[in-house]
């Protein structure tokens, strides 16, 4: 994982400069993909690290929507709301986690599935909120003397975002904590036994992974400048969950490449259904539809995802040189393994 | 160091372990023997926390720890080596053991994110000593190999590793002799007895006899859930409870 992250480095400042050069048009394909992607780098921790499945990262992102919007329609200073966002969403999930993360197997899939619809008939009842009618009049975002009103400037912000998230992401799980989430997704018992809190940090990387949402959601909120209930459906939890999948479970490039990927192809599609000629029901069967294949398709033939693709290349390289270290190092040891 | 008072756990209405008490001094390598089922994994398991007991108290250096999880007891110095191959796969070999070196060290999340000093400070002491200690166990230079391509017995060293990475007060290995061939067995013999010349307190749960009495300072043997016999190797050999029960019995192995 260490080895592929220079040059991947290298592609997510190359991504940095398209938010300089792309067309008007590509630009707003390109901020979604820059906020679903801060998301889908989380739960691709998430579901790889701590063997646990969110479908409700949608409410993170709504929360951090809203926490965004109604601060700063109070007279909150943008930059302040746009702080307080990530750290709403976390704590949600802490709150959320707690008695969940105690129970083992797939409650979390669920419960935070159904915290999602509730946190949407909250929202949706709530006046401070705006109700179903939604929050309207979100100002810009004012970083100083500098007001973003266009959208390459919120193409700028939400890729520096992610880059920022990449980076807090590999620190983590290059260095201690990060350890300790690979070590208890592989084995509870021993890495518990080497004084790691299991329940613990699974419940610090479901937070960490609502923060990223909760960031992401707060950036979404500037930039539409409005907020309904109806703009969060639970499809978008489903979305990000199969996003991390198809790029690669417990990588950061995995959770980027799965975002564009998807992003991309069910952009072409939709282009390709709202064609003339296409019948009526085209677009909404192709954009769902492709959903459930991307999915099926990867759990069958390619379970580490999109980034396994790539790795395998050079694993196979390195596997290979690998193999005559190894025996050459077991014919000088006294007995060679069977 | 480690105290056992009146241990029992049962299963179903099964007594695993009855009413077992001992008493391991520091610095001592204790040896748990007995035939398959005596309950010598469920006592292990009780030790580590991976078990609760139905009655009875563990005390480590004279605190009860019955309430304690695994981790909080591994917090706390007891490091463990398990007899199945529970090493991390997805990480290298020298990650495993780093791993192992998470009780010593502090940063969290938060200063991890930043990379803050302190983190950085710690990554690279871990990094050293868990070097050093591949080398020490026999696998210098396969610290960036994936752990689960090693063979068994280069993965119950680096277990063993990963459970010195913690520097522990007491040290627990389970059957960690099963499955190795000679020569890995008499090199792993070997490390256990260096360990117990540096002062570690061990203790030993073990299957193969003639590897325990070698070892051992003090041994206790368990049958059916209770201790039947305690002392010195040379005492246990000759007591007539143990060669009855266990040694002398065809179960013997």
């Amino acid at each position: 994982m260490q080895k592929g992250h220079s040059a991947f480095f290298a592609l997510l400042l190359g991504t940095l400069c398209l938010a300089r050069f792309l067309g008007e048009s590509a630009l707003s394909l390109y901020v979604l993909f820059a906020l679903t992607a801060i998301v889908t780098v989380g739960v691709s921790l998430l579901m790889g690290q701590a063997g646990q499945v969110s479908l409700g990262q949608g409410a993170f992102y709504a929360c951090g929507a809203y926490t965004a919007g109604v601060l700063t329609t109070h007279g909150c200073p943008g930059a302040v709301a746009l702080l307080v966002a990530p750290c709403a969403a976390a704590a949600l999930a802490v709150v959320i986690g707690v008695p969940l993360l105690l129970l083992r197997g797939h409650h979390l899939a669920f419960a935070t599935l159904a915290a999602h619809l509730i946190f949407l008939s909250v929202i949706g009842e709530m006046t401070v909120t705006g109700g179903d009618v939604g929050l309207q009049g979100i100002p810009r975002l004012r970083l100083g003397p500098l007001e973003l009103d266009s959208v390459r400037s919120y193409a700028y912000l939400s890729s520096l975002a992610l880059v920022a998230v990449v980076v807090v992401a590999r620190n983590i799980l290059a260095s201690r904590p990060g350890r300790g989430l690979r070590a208890l997704s592989s084995s509870e018992l021993a890495a518990a036994s080497s004084a790691i809190p299991v329940g613990r940090y699974k419940l610090a990387v479901f937070s960490l992974s609502a923060g990223f949402a909760g960031l992401a959601g707060g950036i979404y909120a500037f930039y539409m400048g409005y907020l309904a209930p109806g703009s969060f459906p639970v499809l978008l939890s489903v979305e990000y969950v199969v996003m991390a999948t198809v790029g690669g479970l417990g990588t950061i490039s995995g959770g980027v490449l799965g975002a564009a990927v998807v992003l991309l192809l069910v952009h072409a599609l939709s282009r390709l259904a709202t064609t003339s000629g296409m019948p009526m029901s085209a677009p909404v069967i192709l954009s769902y539809a492709v959903y459930a294949v991307l999915l099926i398709t990867t759990v069958l033939f390619l379970p580490g995802g999109i980034v396994s693709l790539v790795a395998a290349a050079s694993e196979r390289a390195s596997r290979r040189s690998a193999k005559k270290a190894s025996e050459a190092a077991t014919s000088s040891s006294t007995t060679p393994s069977g | 160091m480690l105290r056992v008072e009146g241990l029992s756990r049962r299963f179903g209405g099964v007594y695993a372990l009855e009413n077992v008490s001992l008493n391991v001094e520091p610095g001592e390598l204790r040896g748990i023997i007995g035939p398959n089922g005596a309950g010598k994994s469920t006592l292990f398991n009780l030790i580590t926390g991976h078990l609760r007991a139905n009655s009875g108290n563990v005390f480590f250096r004279d605190e009860a720890i019955d309430s304690l999880g695994a981790h909080a007891r591994a917090q706390r110095g007891i490091a463990v080596v398990y007899q199945g191959a529970r090493i991390f796969r997805g990480m290298t070999v020298l990650e495993n053991v780093m791993v192992g070196a998470h009780r010593r060290t502090r940063h969290g999340f938060i200063e991890a994110a930043l990379r803050s000093p302190r983190s950085r400070r710690e990554d690279e002491a871990v990094r050293l000593l868990s070097a050093a200690l591949l080398t020490l166990v026999g696998l210098g230079g396969l610290g960036d190999r994936p752990a689960e391509s090693l063979p068994l017995g280069q993965q119950r060293s680096l277990q063993l590793a990963r459970a010195l990475a913690a520097e522990p007060t007491l040290l627990l290995l389970d059957e960690p002799a099963s499955g190795l061939r000679e020569a890995e067995r008499h090199h792993f013999a070997e490390l256990i007895r260096s360990l117990r010349a540096s002062g570690l307190t061990i203790v030993l749960v073990e299957h193969d006899v003639p590897l325990v009495t070698t070892l051992s300072d003090r041994i206790t043997v368990l049958d059916l859930g209770r201790v039947i016999a305690e002392g010195t190797p040379a005492e246990v050999r000759e007591d007539p409870a143990v060669i009855g029960a266990y040694l002398g019995s065809p179960r013997a192995s």
